[in-house]
């Protein structure tokens, strides 16, 4: 009896074991700089997101060049050391951990493992710093849907608030 | 949002300029009866993903920035009341404040309310890791409601507020979006613990006998 129940109390720890280490496809839904993007084809492991490079564009507007991981002018150089850990082939794909670029960038993650839903949060350069107490820039809309941004108010004092409904 | 008009329409004219963003995760559905009302000649913007608290650090609302003509920060997050309508609950007098306002809008940098560089650091939040974990906890919650899943959001609000216990912005939205009960509290439960609604908004800390003529 107890025999049986070690086994399968075994059984089951090689289970966990085999599905944390391996891969799994799945279904995800990536949301970053606050807009969702649904990834039919990514891969799980250990928590951890990765999608392939035309999906990681699709997703973040960031793009694997030889010098990093960029958007526009922006650009973040993978450590040499380290750039067979953010990239991988498997399967004849290529494959970007995109929770270990996160990190990297300096950028919180929240994760819905049941809707298999992750969220990017700001990252390190979008944040305000105490070093210039610049005050940080953004473009939001207005009720009619035009855009302002606080850069057009150079020139200008500028009281800026908030205030909420609830 | 009349109150602000008021200043506005005092202060406009002499290069000041208000930006209202409201932190409303509904956007127009919850905020707009509200603008429509006051009948803003400023900017009101519609930040349904809480942008503006993210970037700066927020914790509550009305909360104010000064921004100088140069977009360096003069005076960082702060209550802001621009009129008394709240006085009973809260205990603070607008009119330092907008006695504040009114100097730094006539003095510029030479005014006494303005922050040195110092001060200034003292006063910001640092990025404290489990504050940006909350942020983006919050922001889930925010897109799993939205997307129809609020059950699902629920946990993630209340990671939110477990990591960052200063923002009344994670407690006040969540209560909102789905009623106290999913929290097994209530504001006014979580005021009183604050120590009640006389300390709930910490008063803006003015310089002592600022803007006084000599």
């Amino acid at each position: 009896m107890m025999r049986g129940v070690r086994l399968a109390f075994s059984l089951l720890i090689l289970f966990l074991t085999v599905r944390s280490t391996f891969a799994r496809h799945i279904r995800a839904t990536i949301i970053y700089d606050d807009v969702a993007t649904e990834v039919a084809n990514a891969e799980e492991q250990n928590g951890q997101i990765w999608l392939t490079p035309a999906d990681l564009e699709r997703a973040t507007h960031f793009e694997i060049k030889p010098q990093g991981v960029c958007r526009g002018v922006l650009c973040f150089p993978l450590p040499k050391a380290k750039r067979q850990e953010f990239l991988i082939e498997r399967e004849g794909k290529t494959w970007f951990d995109l929770s270990a670029f996160a990190e990297l960038v300096n950028q919180s993650v929240a994760h819905d493992e049941a809707l298999a839903a992750w969220y990017f949060g700001l990252r390190g350069d979008q944040r305000q710093t105490l070093s210039h107490l610049e005050a940080p820039d953004f473009t939001l809309p207005d009720m009619g849907g035009k855009l302002h941004s606080l850069s057009e108010y150079r020139g200008k004092k500028v009281l800026l608030v908030t205030w909420a409904s609830w | 949002m009349p109150g602000w008009q008021a200043i506005y329409q005092e202060l406009g004219t002499k290069n000041l300029e208000i930006i209202s963003v409201a932190q409303d995760t509904n956007g127009v559905k919850d905020a707009g009866q509200w603008i429509t009302a006051a009948h803003p000649t400023y900017a009101a913007l519609i930040d349904e993903k809480h942008l503006v608290s993210k970037l700066y650090n927020m914790v509550n609302v009305p909360t104010g920035v000064w921004i100088n003509e140069l977009g360096k920060i003069a005076r960082p997050n702060e209550v802001a009341f621009v009129d008394d309508r709240f006085k009973t609950f809260t205990g603070l007098d607008s009119a330092p404040y907008l006695a504040g306002l009114r100097d730094w809008v006539e003095k510029g940098d030479k005014s006494s309310y303005v922050m040195g560089e110092d001060q200034l650091r003292g006063k910001m939040a640092a990025n404290d890791p489990n504050f940006m974990l909350a942020s983006a906890e919050f922001g889930l919650g925010e897109h799993l409601y939205k997307a129809g899943h609020l059950t699902e959001a629920i946990p993630h609000f209340k990671e939110a507020q477990r990591l960052n216990p200063k923002s009344w912005n994670y407690k006040r939205q969540a209560y909102a979006l789905s009623g106290e009960r999913d929290y097994g509290t209530t504001f006014a439960q979580e005021v009183e613990k604050a120590g009640g609604s006389k300390v709930y908004y910490p008063a803006p800390d003015l310089p002592a006998g600022a803007g006084k003529k000599p």
